[in-house]
C-alpha cells in the first residue's frame, strides 16, 4: 500500500539535508584572511593578527570566575585549556574555517576569523 | 494517572538516563561540538509513538534535567533543554502522520528539530547568528545518528506489538 503522507515527509526531509551538504559545504570553506577576534560576552576583546603574532599562550578570565588558555602556535591559533565543564573548545582544535569558530559556551567566549574589512 | 503508568515511565526515564551516562563515557566522533549519537533517544521515540503527549513530554524532560545534574554539566541544561523540546514537539506532530513503519523516518526529523533548537537557544544566549554555520553539519551527523536510534525503536515496537498480539 503506497503510503502518501510518508512519502511526503521523506521528500521533504531529504530536500532538507540536500540544502544542509550544500550549506556546510558553503560552511567549511577556508578563511580569506589571518585575522582572529577573540570575543567574550558578545564584545571583542582582542584582535590577532596570526601572520605576524608570535606563539604565545594568552589567558583570558571569564567573569563567573572560570579561565580559558589561548594558544597560538605556527600561526594558528587553538584553546589548550580550560576550566569549563564540557571541555568542547579544547576538542574543537585548531581553527580552521571562517564560518566555524572556537566556542566555549559556559564562559561565552568566541575566537573566529574576521571577515575582510571588518572592525572591531 | 495510574501507579502502572508512572512506573513504567520512571523505568523509562531510568533507562534513559542510563544509556545517557554510558553514552558520556564514549569517546567523541567528531571534534565538532554537539555531534553525538544520542543513543538515549531510543528511549524517546519509543515512548512518542507508545505513551500520550504529555507523558512522553514529563519522561522527556525529567531525563533532561536528571541528565544535566549526572554529567556536572549545568550550563549545556538550556541547550539540551530546547533542543529537547522542539525534538518532542516536532516528533509528536509528525508520528501522527507516520505508521509504525516508518519510525525511523520520525526520529531523523526529530534530530533535525533537536539540532535546530540547541543552535537557537545558543544564537539567543550569546546574541550572534554565527551558529548557524554549525547548523548544516549537526543536521548532516544527526540525522545519520537519527535514523540508527530510529531504527532501533522501531525494531523495538514492532517486537513488542507482535508479542503483545500472541496472549
Amino acid at each position: 500500500m503506497p503510503d502518501k503522507k510518508a512519502k511526503f515527509i521523506l521528500i521533504i526531509t531529504v530536500l532538507i539535508l540536500l540544502l544542509c551538504a550544500v550549506w556546510a559545504a558553503f560552511a567549511l570553506r577556508k578563511p580569506s584572511g589571518q585575522r582572529v577576534f577573540i570575543i567574550q560576552e558578545n564584545k571583542i576583546i582582542q584582535e590577532l593578527d596570526l601572520a605576524s603574532e608570535k606563539d604565545q599562550e594568552i589567558r583570558i578570565a571569564s567573569p563567573d570566575g572560570g579561565y580559558n588558555i589561548i594558544r597560538i602556535q605556527n600561526h594558528e591559533i587553538c584553546i589548550s585549556e580550560a576550566d569549563c565543564p564540557d571541555q568542547t573548545c579544547i576538542k574543537t582544535g585548531i581553527l580552521r574555517s571562517e564560518n566555524l569558530p572556537i566556542v566555549c559556551l559556559p564562559h561565552k567566549l568566541i575566537i573566529r576569523f574576521a571577515e575582510e574589512g571588518e572592525q572591531p | 494517572m495510574k501507579l502502572k503508568k508512572l512506573t513504567e515511565l520512571a523505568m523509562l526515564t531510568a533507562l534513559a538516563l542510563i544509556i545517557f551516562v554510558i553514552e558520556l563515557r564514549f569517546p567523541d566522533i567528531l571534534p565538532i561540538p554537539g555531534v553525538k549519537l544520542g543513543l538515549a533517544n531510543i528511549v524517546t521515540v519509543y515512548a512518542v509513538f507508545r505513551y500520550t503527549p504529555a507523558e512522553t513530554a514529563m519522561m522527556v524532560a525529567c531525563r533532561v534535567i536528571l541528565g544535566a545534574m549526572f554529567s556536572g554539566n549545568m550550563s549545556a541544561l538550556l541547550y539540551s533543554a530546547s533542543g529537547a523540546a522542539l525534538c518532542l514537539i516536532g516528533m509528536i506532530f509528525i508520528s501522527r502522520f507516520l505508521s509504525l513503519k516508518y519510525i525511523w523516518l520520525c526520529s531523523i526529523l526529530g534530530a533535525i528539530f533537536h539540532n535546530t533548537g540547541q543552535i537557537l537557544a545558543a544564537a539567543v544566549m550569546m546574541q550572534t547568528a554565527t551558529f548557524f554555520s554549525y547548523l548544516p553539519i549537526l543536521i548532516l551527523s544527526g540525522s545519520i545518528a537519527g535514523l540508527f536510534t530510529g531504527l532501533c525503536a522501531q525494531l523495538l515496537i514492532q517486537r513488542l506489538h507482535k508479542t503483545e498480539k500472541t496472549p
